[in-house]
C-alpha cells in the first residue's frame, strides 16, 4: 500500500511539519482550514486545501466525518493527524479505515488501550513497570473522589481519563481546593476531549519529566530513540524540552527504553509513540501515560538520532519495515526545543491573541524553526497558543544552551506577547544550565525571572515619546523604507513543481 | 519640545529635539543621542549610544504600549503644558472601585461570585476560555462586589467590563 498523498488532519506548526516530510518523500499533502485558518501558514503550503467548517475546533478540526469525507473527495490514501484534535481518537483511526484511508498512526485498539489513561496504567502494572500512586480506575462523584484522594495522600494530581497536552490536570495540595480544581479539570477536559472524566495520582516531589520515544513497524520490530527532558513547564505544559536528559546515564537510559519498549509491544504498537515517565531524584521512574502520537518536541529526537520521525511514520504506515534495530539507534551531541506561545509570561501566561506586525526568524548554524505562522498573520482565539518551536543543536548541552539563547535573542515578535524573554531567561538560569532540573523548576525560579523587568525602562520612555513627537509632525520622518525583516518573514511562495 | 512621561506612579520630564531620524532626547540629567528608523509595521529600529533596539509603540486609549528587549511598558505621554494644567489641583484621587476588564477575547465559562459578595484579596472571580485554557481571574484587593456585568457561557471581547469591586 503505497501512500500518494496524505491528507493532514491538523493546523499549525504540525501541519507544516508534516506537509514538509510529505513534499521531500514526493508525497502530495491536502490541508484542511476552519474559516478562521484561511490565512493560514500550512493553507498555503500544502498542495490542495479544503474548507472544513467554522472556527470552533468541535465544528472543524475535531469534526471527523467531515474529515473522512474530504480526504475522500480530494483522492487522498492517508490521513496523518498531527498531534491534538482527533490524533489520539480511536474512532476516527476506525472511521479513516472503514472510508479505506491509512490511519498514520496506531492501530485503533492500542490507542484506545493507551488513550484511556487508567487502562494503560493496568497495563503498565501487569508488566510489573513501576507507576504513580494514584487511582486504576476513574473516579466519580465529588465524595469518592475525596475519599480517594485521602487514601492516596495529598498533594494529589486531578488527570483527565483521556488527558493529553497537560489539559484537565491540576495540582491540588490540600482538600478545600479539591472541589475548584475538579470542576476546572473537568470542565477543561469536557472542552478538550469531549469527556469529563478523571482520576488521581499522587503529585511526587519535584519529580522529572522524562519521555521516551518508540518506533514499531508492522512486523514487530520495536526500538526506541532514546529520552527527551521536558521538565520545564508551566501549567502542565511543556516550555522547554531536550535530548538527552542530563540526568539520565547509559545504565538509566536501557532500561527506560526497555520498559518504554515492553509497553509498545504489550499494547501491539505500531507506528511511532512516546511512553512517558516521572523520575525522581534517586532514579526511580514511574509510568505516566503513553502518547500514541507524534509528540510536539519530536524534532529533539530528530536531532540527535538523525531520524527524521514523520518521514518514519509514512514509511510505516505504507508497510515498510523499520530495517534497522536498536544497535542502530545512535545519539549525537544535544538538542533543545522552546516553545514561542502567544503568552504572557509576565501576566500569569495569559493567552495573546493579535496579529504579528513583525517577525524576524533565527537562523544560522544548527538552527531550526519549526513554525506556523508568518509575519502579518492574525493569531486566532480558538486554538492553542504555539507559534513556533526553536530547536537547535549543539555538540554539548554547554554549547546546544549558549546557542539556543543566541537564537532567541534574534527572535522578534511584535504584535503580540510571547515567552522568548522568559525562555531567554531559563536558558541563563544557573540552574537550568547545571541541569538541576524538575516539574517545579519554573514555580520556583519565576520571581527571580520575573525581577529582570525595568532594564528598559528608558528605552521605552524614549520610544514613547519620539512616537508621540513624530505624531505631533514634528521630526518628519523620512517615508518609512522597506522593512529590514521582510525577507526572513515570508513563507516560501512556491509554484507547482512541474 | 518638552513631554511628561509617567510610566507606573513616576512621572519624568523628557526633552527631545532634532528630526528625521537623528534626535537628542534628555531625560533628567542624561542625554541620549538617538537614531530612529521606524518600519512599515510601526516598529522602531533604534540606536542608542550604538545599541541596537527594537522598540514597538502601540496607543491604547491615551497610553503608549511601548514592547522593547521583550519588556512592556505602559507611558502616558502628555506635553508638558498640558500635564501641569491636568495635575494642578495634586495627585489625582487614591485607589477607585476595582473594575475587572477582560484582558483577552473568550468566554465565561464560570462565574465565581454575585452582587453583594464581599470578596478579599486572591478570591476567584471568574474564569475565561481562551486558546484552549481556563483563565482563572481573582481580586486584586478586599470589596464588595457591586456589579456582576457576564454569566457562564457568554463570549467577551477583550476591553469589556466584566464586574466591579467597590
Amino acid at each position: 500500500m503505497t501512500i500518494a498523498k496524505v491528507l493532514v488532519a491538523n493546523r499549525g506548526e504540525i501541519a507544516v511539519r508534516i506537509i514538509r516530510a510529505c513534499r521531500e518523500a514526493g508525497i502530495g499533502a491536502v490541508a484542511i482550514f476552519s474559516e478562521a485558518d484561511r490565512d493560514a501558514l500550512h493553507v498555503q503550503m500544502a498542495d490542495e486545501a479544503y474548507p472544513i467548517g467554522p472556527s470552533p475546533a468541535t465544528e472543524s478540526y475535531l469534526a471527523a466525518e467531515k474529515i473522512v469525507g474530504v480526504a475522500k473527495a480530494a483522492g487522498a490514501d492517508a490521513v496523518h493527524p498531527g498531534y491534538g484534535f482527533l490524533a489520539e481518537n480511536a474512532a476516527f483511526a476506525e472511521a479513516c479505515a472503514e472510508a479505506g484511508l491509512t490511519f498514520i498512526g496506531p492501530p485503533p485498539a492500542a490507542i484506545r488501550a493507551m488513550g484511556d489513561k487508567t487502562a494503560a496504567r493496568r497495563i503498565a502494572r501487569e508488566l510489573g513497570v513501576p507507576l504513580v500512586p494514584g487511582t486504576l480506575e476513574p473516579v466519580a462523584g465529588d465524595e469518592a473522589t475525596r475519599a480517594a484522594a485521602r487514601k492516596i495522600g495529598y498533594p494529589v494530581m486531578v488527570k483527565a481519563v483521556l488527558g493529553g497536552g497537560g489539559k484537565g490536570m491540576r495540582l491540588v495540595r490540600r482538600e478545600e481546593e479539591l472541589a475548584g480544581a475538579l470542576r476546572l479539570a473537568r470542565g477543561e477536559a469536557q472542552s478538550a476531549f469531549g469527556d469529563a472524566s478523571i482520576y488521581l495520582e499522587r503529585a511526587l516531589a519535584e519529580p522529572r519529566h522524562i519521555e521516551v520515544q518508540v518506533l514499531a513497524d508492522g512486523q514487530g520490530c520495536v526500538v526506541h530513540l532514546g529520552e527527551r527532558e521536558c521538565s520545564i513547564q508551566r501549567r502542565h505544559q511543556k516550555l522547554v524540552e531536550e535530548s538527552p536528559s542530563p540526568f539520565v546515564d547509559a545504565a538509566l537510559r536501557e532500561r527506560l527504553g526497555e520498559a518504554a519498549c515492553r509497553i509498545a509491544q504489550a499494547a501491539a504498537y505500531v507506528n511511532a509513540g512516546t511512553v512517558e515517565f516521572l523520575v525522581d531524584a534517586e532514579g526511580n521512574f514511574y509510568f505516566l501515560e503513553m502518547n500514541t502520537r507524534l509528540q510536539v518536541e519530536h524534532p529533539v529526537t530528530e536531532l540527535v538520532t538523525g531520524i527524521d520521525l514523520v518521514r518514519e511514520q509514512l514509511r510505516i504506515a505504507g508497510g515498510e519495515p523499520l530495517g534497522y534495530g536498536q544497535p542502530d539507534v545512535r545519539g549525537r551531541g544535544v538538542a533543545i526545543e522552546c516553545r514561542i506561545n502567544a503568552e504572557d509570561p509576565f501576566a500569569g501566561w495569559l493567552p495573546s491573541p493579535g496579529t504579528i506586525r513583525g517577525l524576524r526568524v533565527p537562523s544560522g548554524p544548527w538552527v531550526r524553526d519549526d513554525s506556523g505562522v508568518y509575519e502579518g498573520y492574525t493569531v486566532s482565539r480558538f486554538y492553542d497558543t504555539l507559534l513556533a518551536k526553536l530547536i537547535v543543536w549543539g555538540t554539548d548541552r554547554a554549547a546546544a544552551i549558549d546557542r539556543m539563547a543566541r537564537g532567541l535573542a534574534e527572535y522578534k515578535v511584535v504584535g503580540v506577547r510571547t515567552t522568548i524573554p522568559m525562555l531567554e531567561r531559563i536558558m541563563a538560569h544557573p540552574d537550568f544550565r547545571a541541569g538541576r532540573l524538575s516539574t517545579g523548576f519554573l514555580d520556583r525560579v519565576m520571581p527571580d525571572l520575573g525581577a529582570g523587568q525595568g532594564r528598559h525602562a528608558s528605552i521605552a520612555l524614549i520610544a514613547a515619546v519620539l512616537a508621540q513627537y513624530e505624531r505631533l509632525g514634528r521630526g518628519t520622518l523620512a517615508a518609512p523604507p522597506p522593512s529590514p525583516w521582510r525577507q526572513a518573514a515570508r513563507p516560501g511562495w512556491r509554484g507547482r513543481p512541474e | 519640545m518638552k513631554f511628561v512621561a509617567t510610566a507606573g506612579d513616576r512621572a519624568q520630564t523628557v526633552e527631545i529635539s532634532g528630526g528625521r531620524g537623528q534626535y537628542r532626547v534628555t531625560i533628567g540629567e542624561q542625554v541620549w543621542e538617538v537614531d530612529a528608523r521606524p518600519t512599515p509595521q510601526g516598529i522602531y529600529s533604534l540606536l542608542i549610544g550604538g545599541v541596537s533596539y527594537v522598540a514597538d509603540v502601540t496607543e491604547r486609549e491615551d497610553v503608549a504600549i511601548v514592547e522593547v528587549g521583550g519588556e512592556i511598558y505602559a507611558v502616558k505621554v502628555e506635553e508638558a503644558t498640558r500635564y501641569v494644567i491636568r495635575t494642578r489641583g495634586g495627585p489625582v484621587a487614591g485607589p477607585g472601585p476595582q473594575t475587572l476588564v477582560a484582558p483577552l477575547p473568550g468566554r465565561i465559562t464560570h462565574v465565581a461570585v454575585k452582587t453583594g459578595d464581599r470578596v478579599r484579596a486572591g478570591d476567584m472571580l471568574l474564569v475565561i476560555e481562551a486558546m484552549k485554557m481556563e483563565n482563572e481571574f481573582k481580586a486584586s484587593a478586599a470589596g464588595t462586589v457591586s456589579e456582576v456585568r457576564v454569566q457562564a457561557g457568554q463570549p467577551v471581547n477583550a476591553g469589556d467590563v466584566l464586574l466591579v469591586i467597590a
